[in-house]
């Protein structure tokens, strides 16, 4: 259980710049979640803290003390691969054993623990049986166990649950949630699942080529995205984004005026809209339904409007609206968000007076 | 259709095992037969049979109270024995395996260009021709004060000259031979080495592995398989090569391997060859030990289990 700090930490490889400048701060057992796309430097920052690669600049601090150059061993974090890493030619059991090796503990002691763990992630019975000879969630949780055996201040997941099916991977989310919860370890789980990241963590860090675009609650980077970025990244299906400008304290589109609340001064601005958010009533925004994607519970409409395209869903079995029909998009005004053009950021205080 | 297609298939079986077939016929079991059948006779100078015999085998068993040199001739293939078993051994032992694993371990820890560079510098007696390199060992260890072993000892220890082809033969040929079997060794253990999944490296450095524990817990079981296979397929060949000896030693009596022994009796250019039944009976015999040493090291190194299980898991 440790208090982490980030203070500019970049790592760069030739030219590569795979972390860029990252601040962080995580308090004592609490659960992060990073989100971000593939290659955008998730698993170079899980291997900055567990010392396995060294930053280009920048500090690393675990409870107020920089540990830049204190070797991976020193540092007692627990680390759960994307590919598991368990160690082919050991048992299970042996796999449990092998961080107990270079610690004090006594060979007794440390059996007792193994079998302690096991029993934590429910793998007792596999103690004696090679990795090869197990499935994936099994694996999985060999290796949970593994990087938890040392009670480690700092659990790192990478990916843990990518290789598991659907219904594994529900369970496995309760599961590492609850030995989280259970051993009030500070953790950080890489995934670039929002589901997965939304339910199990109590904050979110987004990040997007080696930045860091916000940190946040899940509910924050949902309703209050910073960034673009952000608003496209965190929702599902994704946030709908209409491109126009600020002109005299109206949303304009072509010749369409939509009036603003809120102050701003003329700018190039985008507009976001989340799909959850919209719905057609009697008045509203005059549009053409254009397409009909049902998605099991709910159907996904895509509606051309004035201004530009529309998604929304709507909780019916069957569709309601055919092709070509003509409808109203209804939305809270006060819903709307904006985001700067030239730098991708959210204007504060401004949304739309009226939706129609 | 049905015929069509298994003509085809026999077609496409023919070739593609054909050439490789070919080649297994005429350069392996062609003269395995030839030399099964020359061991049984009297063939000698003039490359006549006039009779199908054991003699040749008996000569090497047990003193021939007819030919003159009967008792020489059993003399010198029990040392020849003797000499393959200590060539074999020590260079496998000292340098195909431990200075291959050495080298291989030292060069991958190293970073990339440095241990490349390593690697490139050991790979150069394999890459120059034989000659070059056996000349090269010959003026190493020249007698006279000419021999690079001889300078350092001179001019840097004071110390007397040595003449190391009369006062250490086999260690000679063992070295030499070593620092290019090493090589191999050093590439086989290289590639297996960068073939572990580089996460298995950082979890063991997470779960508070050094280096050497790394060595011994991470690295070595991935060796088990290419460690075996070198044992099996390097003593195979040392046993059999004498291409290096003959060029440093020359048909000296010091180092006459059974493979030596052979060729000097038959097809070497010098004094007592032309011997063909007799060095056929000795290459058979070492047809045979080399292939009940390749079983013994097989069930030894337990290959068939290494063979059947995945050596390396793969996500
Ligand atoms: N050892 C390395 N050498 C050179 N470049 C690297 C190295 N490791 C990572 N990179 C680069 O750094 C960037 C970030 O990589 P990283 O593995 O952290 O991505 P990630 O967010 O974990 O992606 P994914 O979700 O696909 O696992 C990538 O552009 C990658 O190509
Ligand atoms: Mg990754």
């Amino acid at each position: 259980m440790a208090q982490i700090e980030l203070r500019s930490v970049s790592k760069h490889w030739g030219p590569t710049v795979a972390v860029d400048g990252m601040n962080l701060a995580l308090e004592n057992g609490e659960f992060v979640a990073i989100l971000g796309p593939s290659g955008c430097g998730k698993s170079t920052t899980l291997f900055l803290l567990a010392g396995i690669y060294a930053p280009t600049s920048g500090d690393i601090c675990f409870d107020g003390a920089r540990i830049n150059d204190v070797e991976p061993r020193d540092r007692n974090v627990g680390i759960v691969f994307q590919s598991y890493a368990l160690y082919p030619n050991m048992t299970v059991l042996k796999n449990l054993l092998f961080p107990l090796r270079f610690t004090s503990v006594k060979s007794e002691e440390a059996l007792r623990q193994a079998k302690a763990i096991a029993e934590l992630v429910q793998i007792e019975e596999l103690l004696e049986r090679h990795p090869s000879q197990l499935s994936g969630g099994q694996q999985q949780r060999v290796a949970l166990a593994r990087a938890l055996i040392k009670k480690p201040n700092l659990l790192l997941l990478d990916e843990p649950l990518s290789n598991l099916d659907a219904t594994l991977r529900l369970t496995m989310r309760g599961e590492i949630k609850r030995i989280q919860r259970e051993l009030r370890v500070t953790t950080i789980l890489v995934t670039h699942d929002q589901v997965e990241a939304t339910t199990m963590a109590d904050r979110i860090i987004c990040m997007n080529a080696g930045r860091v675009e916000q940190i946040g609650t899940p509910e924050n980077l949902y309703r209050k995205p910073d960034r673009t970025f952000v608003a496209t990244f965190v929702g599902s299906p994704p946030i709908n984004l209409i491109d126009g400008h600020v002109r005299n304290g109206s949303f304009a589109v072509g010749q369409k005026r939509i009036p603003l609340s809120g102050s701003c001064r003329d700018a190039d601005v985008t507009l976001g809209l989340r799909p959850e958010l919209i719905s057609v009533a009697e008045t509203g925004l005059p549009s053409e339904i254009t397409n009909i994607e049902p998605m099991g519970r709910e159907i996904l409409y895509t509606a051309q409007s004035e201004i530009g395209l529309f998604r929304f869903l709507e909780a019916t079995p069957q569709p309601r609206m055919a092709l070509e029909d003509r409808v109203r998009l209804h939305a809270n005004p006060e819903d709307a968000l904006f985001f700067e053009q030239e730098t991708g950021s959210r204007i504060e205080g401004l949304s739309l007076a009226a939706f129609s | 259709m049905m015929q069509t297609q298994t003509r085809r298939q026999v077609v496409n079986a023919f070739i593609f095992l054909g050439p490789a077939s070919a080649f297994l016929l005429v350069l392996l079991v062609a003269p395995i037969i030839v030399d099964l059948v020359v061991a049984f006779t009297d063939m000698s100078q003039t490359v006549r049979i006039d009779e199908y015999t054991t003699d040749q085998f008996r000569k090497i068993i047990r003193p021939n109270e007819e030919a003159l040199l009967g008792f020489e001739l059993r003399g010198s293939f029990y040392r020849a024995l003797a000499k393959t078993a200590i060539f074999v051994f020590f260079t496998l032992a000292i340098f195909n395996v431990t200075f291959g694993l050495l080298l291989a371990l030292t060069t991958t820890a190293l970073p990339d260009w440095l241990g490349g560079t390593f690697r490139a510098i050991w790979l150069l007696p394999r890459m120059s021709p034989s000659v070059v390199y056996a000349l090269l060992w010959i003026w190493v260890i020249d007698p006279t004060e000419r021999g690079l072993v001889n300078q350092v000892l001179t001019n840097v220890f004071g110390s007397e000259p040595v003449n190391l082809f009369l006062q250490h033969p086999m260690a000679v040929i063992v070295v030499a031979n070593g620092f290019i079997g090493a090589s191999i060794g050093m590439l086989i253990l290289t590639s297996a080495i960068r073939s572990i999944p580089q996460h298995l490296f950082f979890a063991a450095r997470a779960d508070g592995a050094g280096p050497l524990s790394i060595a011994r817990h991470i690295i070595m079981p991935a060796l088990r398989w290419p460690l075996s296979y070198i044992t099996v397929f390097q003593s195979l060949a040392l046993m059999v090569s004498f291409e290096y000896i003959f060029l440093i030693m020359g048909p000296a009596r010091s180092t006459m391997t059974m493979a030596m022994l052979a060729y000097t009796k038959t097809l070497a250019p010098q004094i007592g060859s032309g011997q063909y039944a007799y060095g056929a009976a000795i290459t058979l015999i070492l047809i045979v030990i080399g292939v009940v040493v390749a079983l013994l090291l097989y069930r030894l190194t337990n290959m068939k289990r290494l063979l059947a299980k995945p050596r390396i898991e793969v996500h």
